[in-house]
This record gives C-alpha cells, sequence and structure tokens, in this order.
C-alpha cells in the first residue's frame, strides 16, 4: 500500500512538473535557432501564463499586459502565399509596436483547416475578432456571423463619403446589416502566356475591349476556343485541330478557367443565378449552353484539361496556367500572387458572349465577427488595415483601388513586380462589366444548395458526352428541394 | 481457476484483488470524467436540440426530431453502405495482409530484418496529408508512376482517383500502405512466442504452414482479435483520406460519401452540429453494437494464455 | 567457426545448411521484391521532394530528379535537345520554338548563328542529367514566413510528444495491468466504456472539449495536448491488456506468492515481459503526437511559436500549395526524428525478445 501511494504521489509529481514545466518551455528554452521568434515569445509568456489561471475573458488575462488582444484570422480567402505572409506579419509588428492598448494576433490557417477551424472557435464561444481577406463566398458560408458594422460606423465617424454608395451596398447584406467596407476590387480577365502564342506563330488577343481579334472577327467565347485548339499540342507537337491529334497525350493546354466553381465557369457566358427571386430554382439558358461548351471543350475538343489532368504534375498539381503548359486563362487579378515560374505573361480583354462582356468581380474585404469581444478595438484595427495599411495589403493580396486616384500607384507597384509590361488598363476596364448578380451570391441553404452544384460540376467537367439537359433537370429538382427545406 | 481452487479464501482475496484492481484503472477513471465524459454528454444533449453555428442563443430542445429525421434521411442509408462495403473489403485485408507481413519479418533466415522492418513501416509515419499529396500524384491518369509502369507492362491504365469504379480499390491501396502499425503489434506478440512451442510442433512434424495456422495464429490471437477491434472502428470512422483527396461532395459522383464524412460534412459545412450530433451517436449505437458482438464471439477464437476474467 | 564446423559435419548437415541458404536467400528476395512495390510512392515522395519547378511541369522529364543541360548564349539560358540533323544527332540549344520550323544554336560552333532546323521541336530528346534540389530542403528548414522555423516545430513537437509517450506509457500500464490480472465487480462494463469512448466519432468531441479548453484557459498552452494522456487511453490499454493476457499468470502469482505486491509484480514481472510491445505503444504514441494536427491547430491557432511540425508544416504547405516539391521536402524533414526512434527502438525489440526467453 505504502508503495503503491508511494507511486500514485510520484506519478501525480512527474505530471504536475511536466505541465508547470510546459507552461513554461518555450520562453527560458528557447534555442538561439529561433532568434527572430524570441521577441514575440517573450511577449507571448505572459499572456499564456495568466491564461491558464485566469477566467476566459480576455481583458483579464491580458491585464498583466494591459493589452486587449485581438486575433486576426486568414485562410478563408487569400493571405497564404510567401510575400503575403511576411508582409502580413509585418503589419502586425508595426501595428504592435505603434500603440500600447491592443495587441494584434495573427492566425494564419490552412485554407484546407480554415473552415473547420473557425467553426470550431466560434460553437467554443471563443471566436477571433477580426476575419479577412474574405469574399462574398466565406461570408455566405458563415452567414449570421459576421458583425454588422454600421453602428461602429458612425460611432467612430469612418468615412464612406468618397465612396460611391452602389459600392458601399455592395457589402450590405438584408437582414445582417454592413457586413464588410470597400477595401479592394479584384477584377476577372484572361491571362495568356505570351510564349506559348508565340511558338505557334499567332496573334495575341485584344488588348482592349470592343476591339476585335487581330483577323477582324469579334473576340467572342467561340473565338477563343478556336484559338484554344491551335494553342492545345500533344506530344509529337499535333495541335488539336489535327486529325492524328492524341488527346491521351496533351503537353498543352489553350484554355483552363482557373480557381473556380459551376456558377464563375458558367459566368463568362453572362451573369445568372440559380434561383428566382420568389426563391424558385431555375437554371439560366445562357449557363446551359456554357456547361456543354465546357463538357465539349475537355472531351471533344480537348483544348481544356479535365480534373486529372488539372492535378497533375504536368499543370503544377492544381495551378495550371502557372505552369507554363496552359496558353490562356480567365482568373482574377488576385492570381497575380501565384503565377510561379511563367514570366512572359500579358492579360487580353475578357471575350464576349451574345455580344456582351461579362467579367467577374470579387471584393474581398476584412470582416469582424459577431462574437467578438471586443469590437471597438477589433473596429480600430479594421480602419487601421482599410486606411493605414491598405496600399501594402491591396498590393500583396493584388487587390485594386476602387478609388480611381489611388489606382496608378497601386499599377505602379505592380509594374516593378512584373518588368514584362503587363497592359494593367485591362484591370480597370473590366471593373464596367461585373457580374451581376455575383456568381458567389447567395442561395437560400447555401451550404447545401453549393454543394449540389458541386456535385454537378464534377459532372459536366468529368463525364464525357453526359447529356447535360438532363443532368441540369435533376440538378433543378433537387435545389428547389433544398431551398424549400429552408423554409 | 486459482481461485476456485482455494474456496476459503473467496471473499479476502476477492476484496484484495477488487482494491487494487480500482487503484490500477483509476487513472483511467478520472481522465474519463475529467476530459472525456461531460464532452460526450454535450454532444448527446446538443443531439435534442437545434443547435447550430448562427442561432446560438435561440437554442431549444426538439426532442427526438434529429433522430427521425436520421432515419428519414436518405444520405444516411446511402452512406452507411458505402462505408460497409468499404469495411467488407478492408477489414479482412487489413488484418491478413499484416499478419502474413509479420510472419515474413519474423522469419527465421530472412535476412537484413531490421532494415525491413523499418522500411514496411516507414509509410506508416507519413502524415495523413503528405500521403494524400503522394497518392494524388501517384495514382494521377495521365503522369502517375503507377499507370506509368502499368504502361511499361502493356497493362490496361485505370482512370484510379476519378471514376467511381476505381475510387474504391484506390482507397484501399492506400489504407493498405498504413499497416505499418498493425504488422509491429503482430510483430512483438510473435516474438514473445516461446521456442518451446515451435520445437515441441517441430517434433511432431508439422510443417511450417501447419506450425503457423495451429500455433502462431492462436498464440497471436489476442493481439490480432485487438486489431480487428480497433479496424472495424476505424474503418467505420474511416473519412480523412477521401476528404482530403475528393473533398466533402463525395466525389466521383457520391462514390466517397462515407458515413464519417457526410457527419462531418453536416457537422463542420453545414454547420448544423444538432444534426451531426444525433449521426453521430447513430453511429455509436451501431459500432458499439458490433464491438460488442465480436466481444462476444471472442471467447470461441480468441485464445488467452492467462485466462480472461 | 561456422564454416570449420560445416566441413566437419556430415553430407545430411550440409545440405540442411544448403536448405537454409535457399529458404533465407528467397524469403529477403520475395521480401525485398515486396517492398519495392511498397514503397515505390515513397520513392515517387523523395524523387519529388528533390525536383526543381521547371522538371515538375516537364512531360517529358524522368521520374528522378533531373535538370536539362542548358546552353548560355548572349546571356539568355537556353535548353539543349538531341536534334537529328544530315551529319548526325547533334546536341544544340533551342532558341526559338516554332510549331514547324526551330531555331537552334551550335554550343560547338555558336559563331555560326541561329540554324533553322525543319521539324517539330516537341519531338526531340531533351539531354537531362541528374540533379538534386536541395534548396526545397533549405527552405523547408528555414520556413521563410513562418513565425517558427523547422527547428523551433521540431523542438515543439518532440516535447510534446515525450511527454505524452511518457504520460501514455506510465499510465496504460497501471490501467491495463488493472483490467488484465484484476478481478473487480463492473470490470467487464468498465472495459466497454473505456472502449467505447473511441468510437464516438472525434468530428463531434471538437466542440465541447475545446469550449471546455477555452473555460479552464489551457487554449494557447500545450496542456490540452498533453495532460489527457497520462490518463491512459482505450488503445493503448485495450493493447496492453490483450498482451499481458498472453503471460502466463502462473509467473506472476508465483512472485504475488512469495510476497510481491502487485506493484512490484508489475514492474518486476510483467513489464520486462513486454518490452515489444511497451516500444510498439511508445511507436504508436509517438507517432500519433508527431502527425496529429487537428486538434494542435485549433488549441495554438494563435501562438504560432508553440505549434508543432504538423502544423506548422500545413501552414507552409499552405503557403507553397502548388508546389509538391516543397510540401514533400518539409514532410521528408518532419519524419527524421520518428524514423531515428523506430531504428533505436527496434534494437530493444530484439533484447525485449531475450528477455522474455524466447532465442531468436
Amino acid at each position: 500500500m505504502r508503495k503503491l501511494s508511494f507511486f500514485l504521489v510520484s506519478l501525480l509529481v512527474v505530471v504536475g512538473i511536466l505541465l508547470t514545466g510546459c507552461g513554461q518551455a518555450p520562453a527560458p528554452t528557447s534555442k538561439p535557432a529561433a532568434e527572430p521568434t524570441k521577441a514575440e515569445e517573450v511577449k507571448a509568456e505572459p499572456t499564456k501564463a495568466a491564461e491558464v489561471k485566469a477566467e476566459p475573458t480576455k481583458a483579464e488575462a491580458t491585464s498583466k499586459e494591459g493589452k486587449i488582444k485581438i486575433r486576426w484570422f486568414v485562410g478563408l480567402g487569400a493571405g497564404g502565399d510567401p510575400p503575403q505572409v511576411e508582409a502580413q506579419n509585418a503589419i502586425v509588428k508595426k501595428f504592435n509596436e505603434s500603440q500600447d492598448k491592443i495587441e494584434l494576433v495573427i492566425e494564419l490557417v490552412s485554407n484546407a483547416a480554415a473552415y473547420d477551424t473557425l467553426s470550431t472557435e466560434v460553437a467554443g464561444g471563443d471566436p477571433p475578432d477580426l476575419v479577412g481577406p474574405v469574399g462574398v463566398r466565406g461570408s455566405n458560408a458563415f452567414s449570421g456571423l459576421f458583425m454588422d458594422l454600421e453602428p461602429m460606423v458612425k460611432k467612430m465617424n469612418y468615412d464612406l463619403s468618397k465612396y460611391d454608395p452602389a459600392l458601399v451596398n455592395f457589402y450590405r447584406v438584408p437582414g445582417e446589416g454592413l457586413i464588410g467596407l470597400p477595401f479592394a476590387a479584384f477584377p476577372s480577365f484572361l491571362f495568356y502566356n505570351r510564349d506559348i502564342f508565340d511558338e505557334a506563330k499567332m496573334k495575341y488577343p485584344p488588348d482592349d475591349y470592343g476591339k476585335p481579334y487581330a483577323d477582324g472577327k469579334e473576340w467572342t467565347v467561340e473565338k477563343m476556343a478556336e484559338l484554344a485548339m491551335t494553342l492545345t499540342v500533344d506530344k509529337n507537337g499535333k495541335d488539336a485541330n489535327s486529325p492524328d491529334f492524341d488527346p491521351k497525350n496533351i503537353v498543352q493546354f489553350g484554355y483552363h478557367p482557373q480557381f473556380t466553381d459551376a456558377r464563375g465557369e458558367a459566368t463568362l457566358f453572362g451573369a445568372a443565378r440559380f434561383v428566382d427571386d420568389s426563391g424558385k430554382a431555375v437554371i439560366p439558358d445562357n449557363w446551359r449552353t456554357a456547361f456543354k461548351f465546357y463538357n465539349d471543350g475537355i472531351w471533344n475538343k480537348h483544348f481544356m484539361p479535365n480534373d486529372a489532368q488539372v492535378q497533375s504534375d504536368l499543370l503544377a498539381a492544381g495551378n495550371p496556367f502557372s505552369s507554363g503548359n496552359v496558353g490562356m486563362s480567365i482568373v482574377h487579378l488576385w492570381y497575380t500572387c501565384c503565377l510561379g515560374e511563367v514570366k512572359n505573361w500579358d492579360i487580353a480583354a475578357t471575350p464576349t458572349y451574345n455580344g456582351k462582356v461579362t467579367a467577374k468581380l470579387h471584393a474581398d474585404t476584412f470582416r469582424i465577427l459577431k462574437g467578438s469581444k471586443h469590437p471597438e478595438e477589433a473596429f480600430t484595427v479594421l480602419s487601421y488595415l482599410l486606411k493605414d495599411e491598405a496600399p501594402t495589403l491591396r498590393n500583396i493580396y493584388g487587390g485594386m483601388p476602387v478609388l480611381a486616384e489611388e489606382q496608378p500607384a497601386f499599377f505602379k507597384a505592380l509594374d516593378e513586380k512584373f518588368p514584362q509590361k503587363v497592359n494593367w488598363n485591362i484591370a480597370i476596364k473590366s471593373l464596367a462589366y461585373p457580374d451581376n448578380p455575383s456568381h458567389e451570391s447567395n442561395m437560400p441553404n447555401f451550404q447545401k444548395a453549393d454543394e449540389r452544384v458541386k456535385v454537378f460540376y464534377t459532372t459536366y467537367r468529368g463525364t464525357p458526352g453526359v447529356d447535360i439537359d438532363k443532368e441540369l433537370e435533376s440538378l433543378k429538382n433537387d435545389l428547389q428541394v433544398i431551398y424549400d427545406a429552408k423554409k | 481457476m486459482v481461485v476456485t481452487s482455494k474456496p476459503a479464501k473467496i471473499s479476502g482475496l476477492s476484496f484484495f484483488e477488487a482494491k487494487w484492481g480500482y487503484i490500477f484503472i483509476s487513472p483511467w477513471i478520472i481522465g474519463f470524467f475529467a476530459f472525456l465524459f461531460f464532452p460526450m454528454i454535450g454532444t448527446l444533449i446538443l443531439s435534442f436540440t437545434n443547435f447550430n453555428l448562427v442561432n446560438a442563443e435561440g437554442l431549444k430542445f426538439v426532442g427526438l426530431s434529429n433522430y427521425y429525421k436520421m432515419f428519414g434521411d436518405p444520405i444516411v442509408y446511402s452512406a452507411l453502405w458505402i462505408t460497409l462495403k468499404f469495411t467488407i473489403v478492408a477489414l479482412p485485408i487489413g488484418i491478413i495482409y499484416p499478419v502474413l507481413l509479420a510472419a515474413l519479418m519474423t522469419a527465421k533466415g530472412l535476412w537484413g530484418r531490421q532494415l525491413f522492418r523499418t522500411l514496411f513501416y516507414l509509410p506508416y509515419i507519413v502524415p495523413m496529408v503528405s500521403a494524400a499529396w503522394i497518392w494524388r500524384g501517384f495514382l494521377n491518369t495521365d503522369a502517375g508512376w503507377l499507370n506509368y509502369f502499368l504502361r511499361w507492362f502493356g497493362l490496361p491504365t485505370p482512370d484510379w482517383l476519378f471514376t467511381p469504379f476505381w475510387i474504391m480499390p484506390s482507397l484501399l491501396i492506400i489504407s493498405l500502405w498504413g499497416v505499418g502499425n498493425a504488422m509491429l503489434t503482430m510483430i512483438s506478440s510473435m516474438q514473445s512466442i516461446s521456442d518451446d512451442m515451435y520445437d515441441a510442433a517441430a517434433i511432431d512434424g508439422a510443417g511450417p504452414v501447419t506450425t503457423f495456422i495451429f500455433i502462431t495464429i492462436p498464440l497471436i490471437s489476442p493481439i490480432i482479435f485487438y486489431n480487428v477491434v480497433l479496424s472495424m472502428i476505424g474503418l467505420f470512422n474511416y473519412f480523412l483520406i477521401p476528404q482530403i483527396l475528393k473533398g466533402v461532395a463525395g466525389d466521383p459522383g457520391g462514390s466517397t460519401m462515407f458515413y464519417n464524412l457526410y457527419l462531418y460534412k453536416t457537422f463542420f459545412t453545414y454547420q448544423d452540429m444538432a444534426y451531426g450530433a444525433t449521426l453521430a451517436w447513430g453511429m455509436f449505437v451501431l459500432v458499439l453494437a458490433c464491438t460488442l458482438f465480436l466481444f462476444g464471439t471472442s471467447k470461441y477464437w480468441v485464445y488467452y494464455t492467462a485466462d480472461e476474467r | 567457426m561456422t564454416t570449420q564446423q560445416l566441413t566437419s559435419k556430415s553430407p545430411t548437415v550440409l545440405s540442411w545448411q544448403m536448405r537454409r541458404f535457399l529458404i533465407g536467400s528467397s524469403l529477403t528476395l520475395f521480401a525485398f521484391i515486396l517492398v519495392t512495390a511498397y514503397l515505390t510512392p515513397f520513392l515517387y515522395m523523395v524523387s519529388t521532394s528533390l525536383k526543381n519547378r521547371e522538371q515538375q511541369t516537364n512531360p517529358n522529364s524522368p521520374l528522378w530528379p533531373a535538370t536539362v543541360a542548358t546552353y548560355t548564349y548572349q546571356d539568355q539560358v537556353y535548353t539543349m535537345y538531341a536534334v537529328p540533323t544530315e551529319q548526325g544527332v547533334q546536341n544544340w540549344a533551342l532558341v526559338k520554338k516554332g510549331r514547324d520550323s526551330s531555331y537552334f544554336i551550335d554550343p560547338s560552333n555558336p559563331q555560326a548563328g541561329l540554324i533553322e532546323w525543319k521539324g517539330q521541336w516537341r519531338a526531340l530528346q531533351e539531354a537531362w542529367v541528374v540533379k538534386f534540389e536541395y534548396s526545397n530542403f533549405v527552405s523547408a528548414w528555414n520556413m521563410p514566413g513562418q513565425a517558427a522555423n523547422f527547428p523551433r516545430l521540431f523542438f515543439n513537437s518532440t516535447m510534446i510528444s515525450f511527454t505524452g509517450v511518457i504520460g501514455t506509457l506510465l499510465s496504460s500500464i497501471a490501467v491495463a495491468y488493472g483490467f488484465s490480472r484484476f478481478r473487480f465487480p463492473g470490470q467487464k462494463i468498465l472495459f466497454m466504456v473505456l472502449i467505447a469512448t473511441i468510437i464516438l466519432p472525434r468530428t463531434v468531441l471538437i466542440i465541447p472539449t475545446y469550449a471546455f479548453f477555452v473555460k479552464i484557459g489551457w487554449v494557447g498552452t500545450w496542456l490540452p495536448l498533453i495532460v489527457p494522456h497520462f490518463f491512459a487511453n482505450a488503445y493503448n490499454v485495450f493493447l496492453l491488456r490483450q498482451y499481458f493476457m498472453t503471460i502466463p499468470r502462473e509467473i506472476d502469482e508465483a512472485a504475488m506468492i512469495d510476497g510481491a505486491s502487485p506493484l512490484r509484480t508489475l514492474i518486476s514481472i510483467i513489464v520486462p515481459q513486454s518490452i515489444p510491445v511497451l516500444i510498439a505503444v511508445t511507436l504508436f504514441h509517438f507517432v500519433f503526437a508527431w502527425n496529429d494536427y487537428f486538434e494542435p491547430l485549433i488549441y495554438l491557432s494563435a501562438t504560432p511559436q508553440l505549434q508543432p511540425i504538423s502544423v506548422g508544416v500545413q501552414a507552409f504547405n499552405f503557403m507553397y500549395n502548388q508546389q509538391p516539391a516543397m510540401i514533400q521536402a518539409t514532410s521528408l524533414l518532419g519524419l527524421s526524428l520518428p524514423v531515428l526512434i523506430f531504428l533505436v527502438a527496434q534494437r530493444y525489440f530484439i533484447s525485449g525478445v531475450v528477455l522474455s526467453g524466447a532465442e531468436k
């Protein structure tokens, strides 16, 4: 018995030692290897020790330092690329040095885990304060969780007068209020690889909206597909027009609509929604054409890669245009983050469908969560990011300023990054053709509806010669059921 | 046995035994109440509410309605069927393969045993997420290594990850890649079998196969049983690899919509925590029943040197 | 020594030796083939980690890490191809690509200027040379842009894993001993409760557990990742219990009759008999703790300097999302310690056998 109590006591002692040891381990044992982080460690240390004892209220927890901790959650959109991470860290550091009331902490979570992590933190009663950059999509996924900024804007005298009221309204969501403030615009347009066009001795796509292609014909989606066919080449050098073209061994593709979903791909054929104002599921006709176009382009004409090809190493494991093996791609301005080794690229006009250009638009921003325990301080940080640091942040995220007077400086900085002379005029002009309604607009019962659309996405992209009309009919029926379930 | 032979001391001995038994299991009891019991009860309560991420304040009890919903949910049945199909195939293979591997790794005469063991164990250490990356590249239709080799031998090259038919064999291959731990437990058990047993069998003229089936297997049956139970639980909870490889929509064509993927999706993507908790408890009851069944059968095929009591 | 014995033995023994050799070599050959097939995905991982980005997206590239031979002409780097010409195959650098004809430069005679060559350049073979892109490992080590670099994450993971291993070993041995050697009321039910704790999907336990750790202020520390392991878990207890039940009860009963307390019996009889399985548990927990991802992520998401490798590597990979080489390089670096531990543990595996009295 004595031995047992000795055993138990020693067990407890070991546990105790380890616990205290672990709680304090990081600071004193900091290795010389981690020099740059040392400063942060020392700072973080008292907070942590305090947290162990204190109630979860952060005001108390941080009282030792007298600073209120504001957590900035990054991961739902941009913000994970190496230069972006570095710039964000620098901004946080600068902010923390600039004042003594707030301690800004960044939470960088990979996109794959970001939704789960944020859900857990919110449901667990410990939400971060600030989330961003996040777009309409991310806000749909967490709809109802973002704070209405209207009262704060009034209280803190945040100046919105310089913006077009229509633009501010873009961030107003019925029933939720003003859940974002203008920050940046991310128009989409056609990226193309000059080397690939040169190799095929082809003329570049039009360098302005309203201009025809070099052959004098209108710059339409069909024309773009035609070019893409010639740019698609198999391993013997035969292009997709050639009768002995080998679709099993394609080494270069003409076109790929990158980093988007079914609604995003379809929007090239005009803006629309899968739901009408009365809450009925609808299949827009132009989108029907679009889905047939993509299925045909992937499986019959072969100028677009299928999902297996997109994920292969040949197309940089999911970032095709950056591999240098894709001729054209419609992506947003934020893609300037991730062009990889492709250096000789430029941008061109988005092609027309039925005589109309639709260049889908993103307008990611930062948002505050309703559950934030310190909304005022969070708003202080928010306005710091949106005002003081906006030029830097826009630059790293590839987000264009919405105010015309701020645009030249923005593009000048981009020119330094991309010395090959990019036709930025296209980016500005693209803003005139936004998709309204947005390709990311809400649907009733959003997550489930969106997922059903995703299933359709893999169907029309993944099945050779699939009966699109039949699939759309079943999509429509399923969506109706999903929409109705919400009521 | 020992106890029954000394009837006079039953009460004293059993008191002694019970006291020490409780003392030794006390760490787990404490830990169970400190860290697991309340979260478990919490999710059980959750399943009778309407809790989700947004209406956290408008929380109310909804009785059994989540459970009614579960029994009427067609996805529950299809997801269960997919999970069962995979379990029925993967469970036996996932046991037999490491047993044979362990037999090979403990076979007399094998050279470089330590190296082989390390190499077979190696994939188990590879983190799930990088494993998913490896297999995504390795099984790619046009550019993957596997199809490269198949083409080399002039064999057909399946579209491994993108067709409902081939995705299951692919997942099976991936799960077999990580049997290192099961192999290790079998090896540790095989090594504890004393040579006397084998010598006795050899004297009786038993060949290596007979010895393996009638000596080795029964003697490691407790560890096989352990692996069967844990594999079964693990397979019913299986979803991480398909989730990383194919996303939460269950691509291709819903063929990887495993029960737990549906549960995970309900919980995090749909943020319907109440229904997610209901699905979890539904699964819990089913798997618990299977586990009890396995424990019930264990007395017919699991051989414990020290009697079970 | 064996050879001396061999020569002096009768022919039957010689053939027995021969048979042993044949069995050994065929077993080894079989194991070798199996392990080769088994490890090709792993080779893919290693090879990918050593490739540069150009090779990655080049459809004609070999499976092993390699780079194309290049030639620098007027300060521009061009790729070398084996070009069939009238004078035989020439190694020329491709300067200007075209569909029907392309322009090359002959490195042995650059003064001659550009040579036009009719034909499809894609059908030509590039000249590949083996080249390992070690720089992937250098960036993986330094983790530019991350709050903590690799050594820091490595240290964190080591601390979390080792303390967890100690905790789980101490507690699981005790609990498994309790379940396998003592009879007490409710034993069967309690054991089923123990097993049941791992049946409920972890997905749904995350939120209440997280809320609990927020309440007691453990979020942002290592405590939620370590302390629970000091209270045993079903995986390890079940395995140890199964193993303990293969140890004949007579041995420890003899010790008990000699007056040893149950604890003494556990330490001096059961534990030495169980070294192999204890090592299995150690490795099992170590690998689990080393690779556990979601829990460390949610508990430490706001304190990156405390994160373990699994989380840091993920955040780092997120940054290099479309660069498989970087992802595999960081993963390989992360594997180093578990592999080392396995190699060390192997020795005890052998000694464990000796202790249990079976000689192999």
